[in-house]
């Protein structure tokens, strides 16, 4: 008989360190970052732009941008773009952030110099036609309302206007209004004065061919991409910071109520940043942590429960999120504040520390599997302009991390008294 | 290509291996030939509840998460009206944690009243946050019964009704264990940075020894050919109109699914399908549109489904989607739009491939559906289809007689 009571012995290997295949720029400053790998004859090409809605000069125009730069070029209609991206099996993701814009392909080896001809084109040459926009605009405003008719929605868009105030780009809650407030000028502004090469970094991956960087090169390069020394200052915000704020969004039909419970702190790029998001882990940062356990396992009162750090270029913020029936919505306020309250002051036991080191470390490696995570992984560093060193320090503080650093750290960034609280539907 | 090693157990276990050096993970799945399908009509959601369950303590573990992740692993399940599968990814040299773990779940469970009972709350909220507090969340909840007039697909695999959750008991749970957690009524599937010859001795050691069930056998009654045409219409607090139209197609394992499903790529798969490009940019009648199919394992829907503008009719809206597919019907596709989806059914096939946790969930499916190596015939099947295949699928399924509308009506509120 085998003995099912002893868990099979096991170990957590150290990751090898993320190094990239390579590193080179284009004639016009471009860097150009290659990371090599994966089973399957697959390339993706990111171009990542430093410019996200923080750069906008009214609501929705990065978004927009983003969104409709395949939406016809000089040559090409919307349509004739769509047929060539579907005909070669292309995928084109967009990924318009508060301080980015990500605009990515997906793309098939024996395909990639044809896609490629049209991703530049799309990239450099977008006509932002005013019928296109039109369709956008009227379709995003019906997708606005229906969320807007959704609990976790409200509360996600009034949890950021009360964390960085209405005329803060991190925590403007967009209108209904402000789908009729944009046209085809303000994109063509976005796209020269931001979606330029000073602005682009590209970060490629999969399985890459040896053609690859004079490619890139002469569809990126300075002799095609000519015009973009605007050199604009930077736009810069003042936070409006009312401190601790309370608010309930009254939807009298709801059965569940959304809660966000949070408040600013540090980013990527402080010194205590990979303490707090440990210490954010065992809080709500997987299935074994302790909201998990409390709300979900133990009360029954949500479906889910989690929390997490948002790291923003200027700022960023902690929040806790969950949905909860209406009946209990009280209840499971109070159970949230309590375990803030015992994060700072209870220490973890050893075997409670001991599995949130080991799934950290195995989620650590899970998130460097295969090419495509890896690029996600390096893009985090390129936007935060951290070293990927910052990955070994991560590890390093990981294993060193000590029930009391825990609890001090919790209690110098998650104080319970400190947190601003939103609930959208009713208690 | 997904190349694999395949071995049954005594007990009649299936087991599969694919070694990928390129990953320093292994996934493991286990999947169970058990969904809604299978449930009681008065006992709905059991199978999606069973799932929970399993999580919630077996015979000699209390705690299946706290050791998963222990060994740096993360886990996670699904319950379809056809499968309950689970799947974990670990670190490739703790994979022998992922045995011990599954097949002491598979060997008995060992749950509180307690845990039952919260369990119960869990899928209520569940329940609640995906079908009935979302604008539009209980449209499967209408549809199905409306579709379906026999065969178990009638209800979602959340279940009928919050008060069939509400009444499962501790002896509905054992009796369900029994009947279809056991091991010839199982897959296991292993993909990653592993041996086959390993995880073979690895099966043998950990579930060899678990008793071989008894056998079941599928009873229920399969969907009689629609004679007419069926209609609901409801009213709901939704900012806009959406029309729902759903067709009989085939089973799964059967030839015509693939043209079926590429007649749903023709309609909506990317912006410039045809719908897309009609009806949303061209004749700007909605705001968003959809066709794709149910992909059962018995005979499922094709649905096409859109959201209207405000001064399209429901009927203008029905209209133009049998203006569609009656061009389906009539006219056979040309070369290049074939060809396009084709390549993009290709392209989503190796896309899949790119991921340890996909291929061995896949490898587990299509070893269900017949023989996993479907998976590495999936992109020939694709391409060995007509435009006359298309043609004459889309006949067989489009006729108004066989329609199921449903007209989600907004309900004008100021």
């Amino acid at each position: 008989m085998i003995n099912r009571q002893t868990p099979p012995a096991t170990s957590l290997i150290a990751p090898l360190p993320f190094s990239l295949s390579g590193k080179h720029r284009l004639s016009n400053n471009v860097p150009v970052y290659l990371i090599m790998g994966g089973t399957e004859d697959i390339v993706r090409i990111e171009l990542l732009f430093s410019a996200g809605s923080y750069f906008q000069h009214k609501p929705l125009v990065t978004y927009s941008a983003a969104s409709l730069l395949k939406s016809g070029t000089s040559s090409k209609t919307s349509r004739e773009i769509s047929e060539i991206l579907d005909f070669y099996g292309a995928f084109f993701q967009i990924d318009a952030q508060k301080d980015i814009v990500s605009v990515s392909i997906f793309v098939l080896q024996k395909y990639l110099e044809p896609v490629l001809e049209l991703f530049q084109e799309i990239i450099r040459e977008p006509v932002f036609q005013q019928k296109e926009l039109d369709i956008f605009l009227r379709n995003q405003k019906h997708q606005h309302i229906i969320n807007s008719r959704k609990v976790a929605h409200l509360a996600r868009l009034y949890f950021g206007e009360q964390l960085f105030g209405q005329h803060h780009p991190y925590g403007y809650r967009l209108r209904k209004s402000d789908f009729e407030k944009i046209n085809r000028d303000d994109l063509l502004a976005f796209h020269n004065q931001w979606l330029q090469p000073r602005k682009l970094s590209i970060i490629v991956s999969g399985k890459l061919p040896a053609n690859l960087p004079q490619l890139l090169e002469n569809h990126f390069g300075a002799t095609k991409w000519k015009r973009g020394e605007n050199s604009q200052p930077e736009p810069t915000f003042a936070v409006l910071d009312n401190g601790r704020q309370k608010l309930l969004i009254q939807k009298d039909e709801a059965l569940q109520s959304a809660i966000r419970i949070g408040k600013r702190t540090i980013n990527r790029n402080h010194a205590d940043f990979h303490r707090l998001a440990i210490t954010n882990a065992l809080l709500g940062g997987f299935f074994g942590s302790r909201l998990m356990k409390k709300i979900r396992q133990e009360k029954g009162f949500t479906y889910g429960i989690n929390s997490a750090l948002v790291s923003l270029v200027h700022d960023g913020y902690f929040f806790v999120n969950t949905q909860v029936g209406v009946d209990v919505c009280q209840e499971a306020i109070d159970q949230i504040y309590q375990e803030l309250k015992k994060l700072r002051t209870l220490p973890a036991s050893p075997d409670e520390l001991q599995t949130l080191k080991n799934y950290m470390a195995g989620n650590f490696l899970r998130s460097f599997d295969g090419p495509f995570a890896q690029a996600e992984r390096f893009r985090e560093m390129l936007v935060f302009g951290l070293a990927t060193s910052n990955f070994d320090q991560f590890l390093l503080e990981l294993k060193n991390c000590t029930p009391e650093t825990i609890m001090q750290t919790a209690a110098q960034y998650l104080h319970e008294d400190s947190m601003t609280e939103v609930v959208a539907g009713k208690y | 290509m997904v190349k694999f090693e395949r071995q049954t157990l005594g007990n009649g276990l299936r087991v599969i291996a694919h070694r990928d050096t390129s990953t320093p993970m292994a996934a493991v799945n286990v999947l169970y030939d058990v969904g809604a399908r299978d449930e009681d009509p008065d006992k709905t959601g059991f199978a999606h509840l069973f799932e929970h369950l399993m999580f919630e303590g077996s015979v000699n573990i209390p705690d299946f998460d706290t050791q998963l992740q222990n060994a740096g692993g993360e886990n996670n399940a699904f319950t379809t009206n056809d499968i309950t599968n689970y799947y974990n990814t670990l670190p490739a040299q703790n994979l022998e944690t992922a045995f011990w773990l599954e097949s002491d779940r598979m060997l008995g469970l060992a749950f509180s009243e307690e845990k039952l009972a919260v369990q119960k709350n869990v899928v209520v909220e569940e329940y609640r946050q995906s079908y009935l507090n979302q604008p539009y969340g209980d449209v499967w909840l209408l549809l199905r019964p409306l579709a379906y007039t026999r065969h178990p697909y009638m209800w979602p695999t959340i279940g009928k009704d919050i008060s069939q959750i509400r009444d499962a008991s501790v002896d509905d749970v054992r009796h369900f264990f029994k009947k279809f957690y056991h091991p010839a009524n199982a897959i296991l599937t292993v993909s990653g940075n592993v041996y086959p010859d390993h995880v073979f001795r690895l099966a043998e050691k950990w579930f060899g020894d678990i008793p071989a069930g008894e056998p079941f056998v599928r009873t229920f009654e399969q969907e009689p050919v629609q004679k007419a045409q069926r209609r609901l219409s409801v009213e709901r607090h939704v900012p806009f109109d959406q029309i729902f139209m759903a067709f009989h197609t085939c089973g799964r394992a059967v030839n015509e699914f693939y043209a079926t499903d590429l007649l749903s790529d023709v309609l909506s798969n990317g912006s410039s399908s045809r719908l897309v490009q009609r009806l949303v940019k061209e004749k700007r009648m909605f705001s968003e549109v959809n066709a794709y199919i149910t992909g059962n394992i018995d005979k499922g829907l094709f649905v096409v489904t859109g959201k209207l503008h405000e001064e399209t009719t429901m009927e203008a809206a029905e209209r133009a989607f049998f203006t569609e597919l009656e061009l389906l019907k009539n006219e056979p596709l040309d070369e290049r739009e074939l060809q396009k989806i084709k390549n993009k059914a290709e392209a989503s096939h190796i896309y899949s491939e790119s991921n340890v946790m996909a291929k061995a969930i896949n490898l587990a499916y299509y070893e269900l559906l017949g023989d996993a190596e479907l998976l590495n015939r999936q992109t020939d099947l694709y391409f060995s289809q007509t435009a006359g295949m298309l043609k004459e699928t889309a006949s067989r399924l489009f006729s108004p007689e066989r329609a199921t509308v449903l007209n989600y009506h907004a309900l004008k509120t100021i």
